[in-house]
């Protein structure tokens, strides 16, 4: 199963799921640096070492914006 | 998980430089102190205050106007209205324009939007093709930001403003920072502090930077809990900026060595008190635009200089011999500088429009 990924402005991914998998694991996985995103997870803001469920909802919201 | 260092509950966010983390409720507390430290260290406001927000609908301004009128409900001597200015950028502008208006309107606050094609003539994409067809060695963001504080100074003193504060973050200015050092343009480091601006001149209004302590994380963050960021918009000229590249690797290096950002700061601050010393003036000296009258630190304006540049400013034979002889000067050269460039664009020679200065005066 996976992890549903949404980045605001930039898509959705999908994350395969592994016990014990955390936040900032799912954000390294897709490459990206947890200073440069605000996560919530199903509806609730958390932070990056919070772990996640397999079929949770991610939304990430970028920090880096130009303008 | 996390948990709040204050009460225990979940945390929305940790800050690992501090090694200490926040629930929604104690994050927005530690965020209401920390700016409302740099207001009182860097005395920002006074107690009577009409302060225009510089916003563009962004989740960083419309974070900061949000902020600034619940705060000054406490303050009986402010008062906050919003400024936007709109550039003209297409399929970018148009989106964030109707969420400040959303906000403005929840908030209940005055505003004015003033736009480039009404003031200038000319949006800011109309100008970035024309400024390639006549071989302008300049980026986007040159215009847009020497066009931009020309507006927002003008537009906010006609609001009555006494002061303007903007949405700059810490990632912001020291990114800036970085790009000057790279640059070794120690004047444009010397106006990086978090008050810009020379009191002294009638026309000019001081631009104050309430976030400048706080990183970009927080200011989105705060977005985020209080509604403000409910879709994502970027310019579509900032990555051809040199700023994209540096904010980069500054982050990069933050994840490795939380507090690097913090470091840059106080190296900031540290070099901001040595130019002082040394007597290098961010601010320099001040005088009125020969042209429109405008606060200029040269005798001709940027902005007036860039329409002349660009062909959207022309002078008559007249009013060029009644201009004070250093400002005729410049307006000459810049004059040639366009009949050269034109011969060259016309000969057909590759266009330099992709060389040149980046927009290292100023954040986004």
């Amino acid at each position: 199963m996976a992890v549903r990924v949404r980045i605001l402005g930039r898509g959705e991914r999908l994350v395969e799921y592994r016990p014990g998998m955390r936040v900032i694991d799912v954000l390294r996985e897709l490459g990206l640096l947890s200073n440069e995103y605000v996560v919530s997870r199903n509806g609730r803001v958390v932070a990056e070492d919070e772990e996640v469920s397999d079929g949770d909802e991610l939304v990430l919201y970028p920090v880096v914006s130009g303008g | 998980m996390a948990r709040c260092s204050v009460c225990g509950r979940p945390a929305v966010y940790v800050d690992r430089a501090g090694g200490v983390a926040f629930c929604e409720k104690h994050f927005l507390e530690y965020f209401d102190r920390k700016v409302r430290r740099t207001i009182r260290r860097f005395r920002l406001f006074r107690p009577r205050e009409r302060i225009v927000v510089a916003v563009s609908g962004g989740k960083d301004s419309l974070a900061l106007l949000h902020y600034l009128v619940r705060l000054s409900r406490r303050v009986p001597g402010w008062e906050v209205k919003a400024l936007l200015v709109d550039e003209g950028i297409k399929g970018y502008r148009e989106y964030t324009i109707k969420r400040f208006e959303r906000v403005a309107g929840e908030l209940g606050v005055e505003y004015r939007i003033v736009r480039f094609r009404d003031e200038l003539g000319y949006t800011l994409d109309e100008i970035v093709r024309l400024g390639a067809e006549r071989g302008l060695p300049y980026k986007p963001c040159t215009y847009c930001g020497v066009f931009r504080r020309y507006l927002m100074n003008k537009a906010a003193r006609e609001m009555g403003a006494t002061v303007v504060a903007t949405g700059h973050n810490l990632d912001d200015i020291v990114q800036t920072y970085l790009m000057n050092v790279l640059g070794n343009d120690w004047e444009k480091v010397a106006r990086l502090g978090p008050v810009s601006g020379p009191a002294s001149h009638p026309r000019f209004v001081r631009k104050v930077k309430p976030f400048y302590e706080v990183l970009e994380k927080e200011t989105t963050l705060y977005a985020v809990l209080h509604g403000l960021y409910d879709g994502f918009e970027e310019c579509p000229y900032a990555p051809l900026g040199e700023r994209w590249e540096i904010r980069r690797l500054i982050n990069r290096l933050e994840e490795q060595r939380p507090g690097t950002k913090y470091s840059l700061l106080r190296s900031l601050l540290n070099a901001l008190e040595i130019l002082r010393r040394a007597g290098v003036a961010g601010d320099g000296e001040v005088r009125s635009c020969a042209i429109c009258g405008e606060p200029s630190a040269h005798p001709v304006c940027r902005a007036c200089l860039l329409r002349i540049e660009l062909g959207i400013l022309e002078l008559s034979e007249e009013q060029l011999e009644k201009l004070p002889r250093e400002a005729r000067e410049m307006v000459l050269h810049a004059l040639r500088l366009r009949e050269k460039r034109r011969r060259r664009a016309s000969g057909g020679a590759a266009s330099p429009a992709d060389r040149g200065r980046g927009d290292s005066g100023g954040a986004g």
